[in-house]
């Protein structure tokens, strides 16, 4: 059982995520930049490179906003605003080690609750400039939150079936000794490729993609841009993190304090994630579809059968 | 100097850039990308995103509209900077980063983006087609779109798009005018900007030089070929959203270009055509879109690798990726390119009676026809047609005259 954080838990919290958005970032820049310049020859070189999306925001700090004829500004803004919020709120139960802002006896339920904001969000900033391609991107994520969502659900019911709880608190206890992902590996799979698509970027960008210039983003500027984007990092940063509470064990670990390890294990998964972008184009949602209905939901049902059972026989 | 300006100026050092070319213009677009690329300087996708517009080519009067429209559609501050050949690139740059930095802040953009009652600043992606819709109603001076039967006979609304000429990874100089209902292409009219006379297409030069009686190297028109399906496949993994592999294929295009030997070269060349052909994803994801028989691509006049390809996208994707592995062993022939070969360029025969990326559009309207938005692009990309073809006079004859 998790312990209650302090309250000043609260204030760290979007910073935190906020530098870990940033470091993600950087680290991508850097391996962007290698594949388009070559290596970085010197250490200065790679700071540079890893200092761009530092200077992107900036950038669109000092732009001046630009409207679309008929933009619908209030739908903007809204959609715009709900991506970083959704991040941090759903980081409201991202346990820290043991400790998390809030860890209610829903917490799962929460966590897949202000997720699903972003399908809010994305629709209402596709939709707001009165923009073709702009839509097309908004559309597109209503695709994949209909392709992603089921076989996400049952991801992330199954670590909840094997704690016997939706206490986040208790799913990290439930992993003293062995961790779910060993039980689970199925699930914890779905889960890292859904958190893809809940934040809309990598293989799962198509909403966001260069194909529909930037899609829900292509009439965005300035401030509503960097929010937008800066906010995709956050959700990134968010639903990977929650992969380590659910599956990987949370604070538990050998020598390390608890905190240390969830940062080790946040970092790792972030990194895989980062890492495993270059290897793939962007998933089609027509495609993506067939095989998520077809394959992704009986693996994780069969999944959560496997886990009930030996939950019952406990 | 108050925190604004400052950030301007850091921002001038380091524009972001949205690049389009217009007929002719490929090889500035080229030397602007190599240009970008050892600048460093971030590349974006969208007018939306970008502080500088480079415009690629000589621009001709008819261009300066949908220039000037893509212009409004960048948020202030911008610039804007044509390049016309590629040893001007490097200077150009340098040129629109200092106006940049100069030109006074305009005090809001609103009256630019909404001027001539149109789309103003996105008008590129979406001009609605006003004779189509007598009786619709309107919205701040926008019609709004028509209503039409869907391929299941429902009634959906139908939406008049054209696509391009200003849009990244986008053949310069190409406009079409979809009709779009959701995002499934009801009906495709293809439109094109006028292709200058002067000058042979780029990327066939070495072929018609040839034809002309010039003395041109195989190891040269090899590298010829090889870059232009490079530069393809570039754009096509842009276009299914690899930008890791779009970007490698860029470099390697680049290196080719600048006359890149084969040892230098044909190690990172062939581990990246491998790479992309090994990757199930990108098969997954783009077989079965835009097939075209070998018979049928024969009756339209289409040769070259999407004849050879006789299939989708993803084999045509995959001739592209074969030439470029063969003309690697052809790089360093000295042999000349003999009166009596056939004229054969990247997108097909130059011999015929049309350049062979007329009878690539040709096709498209079928292609298209039916596909989804993502598809129709992926479709476009596999074809890749190049405009510059379309103003030039087919050398008949000329070959085995």
């Amino acid at each position: 059982m998790a312990d209650a954080a302090p309250l000043w838990a609260t204030a760290v919290l979007p910073v935190a995520l906020i530098l870990a958005a940033v470091c993600a970032a950087g680290f991508d820049a850097v391996l962007s930049a290698a594949a388009e310049r070559g290596r970085a020859g010197t250490v200065r070189e790679m700071g540079v490179r890893a200092a761009a999306p530092l200077r992107e925001g900036l950038r669109l700090l000092a732009q001046q906003p630009r409207r679309t004829t008929a933009a619908d500004t209030l739908l903007i803004r809204l959609g715009v605003a709900l991506v970083p919020l959704a991040a941090v709120l759903a980081g409201a139960v991202l346990p820290w080690g043991f400790r998390s802002v809030s860890d209610p006896s829903v917490g799962v339920v929460w966590f897949n609750a202000m997720e699903a904001l972003s399908w809010a969000a994305v629709w209402l900033a596709g939709w707001g400039p009165n923009s073709a391609l702009s839509l097309i991107g908004g559309y597109r994520f209503l695709a994949q939150g209909l392709a992603y969502e089921l076989p996400h659900m049952f991801a992330i019911t199954t670590a909840a079936l094997g704690a016997e709880s939706l206490r986040v608190g208790e799913v990290v206890a439930a992993q003293d000794g062995l961790w779910f992902v060993v039980w689970m590996p199925a699930a914890f799979v779905v889960y890292l490729l859904s958190a893809l698509a809940m934040a809309f970027w990598g293989p799962l960008g198509h909403p966001l993609s260069r194909d529909a210039a930037g899609g829900a983003a292509a009439e965005l500027t300035g401030v509503d841009r960097l929010v937008l984007l800066g906010g995709r990092w956050l959700l990134l940063v968010v639903t990977a993190g929650f992969s380590v509470p659910l599956f990987l064990g949370g604070g538990h670990g050998p020598l390390l304090p608890g905190w240390a390890w969830t940062l080790l294990k946040t970092a790792a998964v972030l990194a895989l994630l980062v890492v495993g972008r270059r290897l793939l184009p962007v998933l089609r949602m027509e495609r993506y579809m067939e095989s998520a209905w077809l394959v992704l939901v009986p693996l994780t049902l069969l999944q959560a059968l496997f886990v009930a059972v030996v939950v019952l026989n406990r | 100097m108050d925190l604004r300006t400052r950030l301007r100026s850091r921002v001038a050092r380091r524009p972001r850039v949205f690049h389009v070319a217009v007929p002719g213009g490929t090889e500035a677009r080229l030397g602007v990308e190599a240009e970008l690329r050892l600048r460093g300087w971030p590349v974006s996708g969208t007018p939306a995103d970008a502080d500088l517009l480079i415009v690629c080519g000589t621009p001709r009067p008819h261009d300066a509209e949908w220039l000037d429209r893509l212009e409004a559609g960048m948020p202030q501050p911008a610039a804007r900077v044509v390049v016309q050949g590629p040893a001007r690139a490097a200077q150009a740059l340098d040129t629109g980063a200092a106006a940049l930095l100069t030109r006074p802040a305009r005090a809001h953009s609103h009256e630019e983006a909404r001027g001539g009652g149109h789309d103003g600043g996105h008008a590129d992606h979406m001009d609605h087609d006003m004779h189509d819709m007598h009786g619709m109603g309107e919205v701040a001076g926008l019609p709004m779109a028509e209503r039409a039967d869907d391929r299941d006979q429902l009634r959906l609304d139908r939406l008049h798009l054209p696509l391009g000429p200003g849009l990244a990874d986008w053949p310069a100089g190409l406009v079409l005018h979809l009709a779009l209902q959701g995002d499934v292409v009801q009906t495709v009219e293809i439109g094109q900007l006028p292709v200058p006379e002067a000058g042979s297409p780029y990327w066939n030069e070495p072929w018609l030089r040839a034809a002309q009686g010039e003395e041109i190297g195989r190891g040269v028109a090899a590298r010829r070929r090889c870059a232009a399906h490079l530069d393809s496949v570039g754009r096509f993994l842009a276009v299914v959203g690899w930008e890791d592999a779009a970007a490698r294929c860029r470099r390697l295009r680049d290196e080719m270009l600048s006359g890149a030997s084969r040892e230098s070269i044909g190690g990172r060349l062939r581990a990246t055509m491998r790479r992309v052909e090994r990757s199930r994803t990108l098969r997954w994801g783009t077989a079965g879109l835009g097939g075209l028989s070998a018979r049928r691509a024969r009756s339209a006049g289409v040769t070259g690798p999407a004849s050879e390809a006789g299939g989708d996208a993803y084999d045509r994707l995959r001739v592209w990726l074969r030439e470029v592995e063969r003309g690697l062993d052809e790089l360093d022939d000295a042999e000349l390119l003999g009166s009596g070969h056939v004229l054969v360029g990247p997108r097909g025969r130059l011999d015929g009676e049309r350049p062979p990326s007329r009878a690539l559009l040709d096709v498209l309207p079928e292609l298209l026809t039916g596909a989804e938005f993502a598809c129709a692009r992926i479709i476009l990309a596999s074809l890749d047609p190049d405009l510059d073809e379309l103003a030039f006079a087919p050398t008949a004859g000329a070959a085995h005259g």
